[in-house]
């Protein structure tokens, strides 16, 4: 059977990843990341600077990242975030005053939204489909962990 | 009746049609696909003894379900092509120990976050090179000339 999966496996090589020199450079020069979201030609990540974790984007193509205003706040701690295709919508789950919450951000407004979970749950992460127009939820509740889909008009 | 099982880390196609989370099997997360919204549920022979499974992501059409496998003591990344049957164990250098991954909607870039010399970083891969697009249907194109016979 081992035999049977490594054959499996190795005749499935080929050409392989190609690293993209230029951009995982600029990337390493800027200290710890997590949580990548690729779509489109963006790059969502969680990066920690001086300390302190945030969400950031990277327009891949470009190589370089995107500002991200009204997103980012000094009383929330990023946990999972997700981008759509287009780069215009960003899920973000994140704790704030004690609480973890789920958030849609909209870079054309530069303005976060609360998403509820119903029924009442903690969220824990958070995916958004690449059209942008649901979100996959991750909830505890009540000692469970399920799978919320929200759709986001 | 037994208590209903967890379910982790989702993952959505592009298109909605497919949803990719982690459910316990035998006390293993493991990946389980099913199509929305019918919930039917797709067998994935190919990832059968590479649990426990971490990080679904999906392409656009699903066709592609990018993962983390557990082989014996290594944490690999691997592709499945369900068009195709075919599982892509991917070459990625060595001293990571990878955390987590995300699969560009269209199959051509990968993400994954993983740890080397201590220090968590994310890192970008190429695909075009062996995975075909896999793209969202074409738009309509607008402004089409006028049928014959009709004013312009």
């Amino acid at each position: 059977m081992a035999a049977g999966l490594a054959a499996l496996l190795s005749g499935c090589l080929g050409p392989g990843p190609m690293p993209m020199q230029g951009l995982n450079r600029s990337l390493a020069e800027q200290g710890s990341q997590g949580e990548p979201s690729l779509s489109g030609r963006w790059l969502a990540l969680i990066a920690n600077r001086q300390g302190r974790d945030r969400v950031e984007l990277v327009d891949v193509e470009r190589q370089r990242p995107v500002p991200l205003p009204g997103l980012n706040r000094p009383d929330a701690l990023p946990l999972s975030v997700s981008v759509s295709a287009d780069g215009s919508r960003l899920a973000v789950v994140r704790q704030r005053e004690g609480r973890t919450e789920l958030v849609l951000h909209r870079r054309t407004v530069m303005s976060s939204e609360p998403i509820r979970m119903e029924p009442e749950g903690v969220p824990r992460r958070a995916t958004l489909r690449a059209d942008g127009r649901e979100i996959a939820v991750e909830v505890s509740r009540g000692g469970l962990v399920q799978v919320d889909l929200i759709a986001v008009p | 009746m037994g208590r209903q099982a967890d379910r982790q880390d989702p993952a959505l196609s592009g298109n909605g049609q497919w949803l990719a989370s982690l459910v316990e099997r035998e006390g293993t997360p493991a990946v389980l696909l099913q199509e929305q919204p019918s919930g039917r549920r797709i067998p994935l022979p190919q990832l059968r003894g590479l649990t426990p499974h971490r990080s679904p992501s999906l392409s656009w059409n699903g066709r592609y379900l990018a993962l983390l496998v557990q082989q014996g003591p290594r944490r690999l990344a691997v592709v499945e092509d369900r068009a195709r049957g075919r599982l892509h164990r991917l070459q990625l250098p060595a001293g990571l120990e990878l955390e987590r991954l995300s699969l560009a909607p269209d199959g051509r870039r990968l993400a994954v976050a993983a740890v080397a010399q201590g220090r968590s970083q994310v890192r970008l891969f190429d695909l075009s090179g062996f995975l075909e697009p896999d793209l969202p249907p074409a738009w309509a194109v607008r402004g089409a000339p006028a049928v014959s016979g009709e004013a312009p």
